[in-house]
């Protein structure tokens, strides 16, 4: 008969399997583990450029999708121009915040964007005179009205235009939210009336801080 | 015919002082706009008729919520109680 080993040795044996099973295992787990995660990021990379997507123009006309800003942080709007109050102070608002982040030279990028409600009144023309009044890098986005249409209902904003007076002149009621999205186009945060500057500036930082970006 | 460019922000801001104006003499009247005609006037001719309109809601809405306020905290009657 073949020669039996001494119990020691088959001891030896016995965990040199073990542990090569054990070590086979933990690798075959880790490899599904990163398929699983690779899976998951590429979803997300599809969620986020297809969630909240927008079709619109700038006010120099130049096309604007979402993915022209991805690699930089967004905050964004949606108002018009005729609006009595809550506009111009809502932006007042961004505006500050913005410069506030703007003084720490070491945090990334920030874009404030301005997306009208009023796409029959607020063509670039009008859109360039509004934002003059506020931070010089707001940028103004207009369209169609089936373009701006789509682009507040991917951001599900409210947007109802009130009856005409004997001017033609009328507001348009919309959701009053500033939209933080990151530089791979998803959802961070969004902010109402009454978050003031600082707290938003606060706010977009702590994002800022917390931020992991999506590997390639 | 104007109303058709956006106010500029010195004509917003010329119609919001308009309107603080109008509304302080108001809270100082107690609310009778018979004694804030001239203001009222002024008000109506700085700002948009639809600024005009959603001002005057506001206001509405304002002294109602203050209402709801005060009332929430003032005490119950004790009427009749042992």
């Amino acid at each position: 008969g073949a020669p039996r080993l001494p119990l020691r040795q088959r001891l030896a044996v016995a965990g040199a399997v073990a542990g090569a099973a054990a070590a086979g295992w933990l690798y075959l787990r880790q490899q599904k583990e990163r398929q699983r995660r690779s899976r998951r990021l590429q979803q997300l990379r599809q969620v986020a450029l297809g969630q909240g997507d927008f079709q619109l123009q700038d006010t120099a006309g130049t096309p604007r999708s979402k993915a022209d800003f991805l690699g930089r942080w967004v905050l964004l709007y949606f108002g018009f121009t005729h609006c009595p109050d809550v506009c111009p102070e809502e932006l007042e608002k961004l505006s500050r915040a913005v410069e506030l982040l703007e003084r720490d030279p070491a945090l990334p990028p920030l874009q404030p964007l301005f997306v009208t409600v009023d796409p029959e009144r607020d063509d670039a023309a009008a859109l360039a005179r509004y934002l003059r009044d506020f931070h010089p890098r707001l940028l103004g986005l207009t369209g169609t009205p089936e373009q701006v249409r789509a682009a507040a209902s991917a951001f599900r904003v409210y947007v109802s235009a009130g009856p005409r007076d004997s001017d033609g002149d009328y507001v348009v009621d919309h959701s009053v939210l500033t939209f933080l999205v990151d530089p791979d186009g998803l959802f961070r945060d969004c902010y109402g009336r009454s978050r003031t500057a600082e707290e938003v500036a606060r706010s977009v930082r702590g994002h800022m801080d917390a931020y992991e970006p999506l590997p390639p | 015919c104007s109303g058709m460019a956006a106010p500029t922000k010195a004509e917003r801001k010329a119609c919001w002082g308009a309107r603080d104006e109008f509304w302080q003499c108001l809270d100082s009247h107690g609310d009778d706009a018979a004694k804030c005609e001239k203001l009222r006037r002024a008000f109506e001719s700085r700002c948009p008729q639809q600024w005009v309109k959603h001002f005057d809601k506001r206001r509405d809405f304002l002294k109602y919520k203050k209402k709801l306020e005060t009332e929430g905290y003032s005490p119950p009657e004790a009427a009749g109680k042992s």
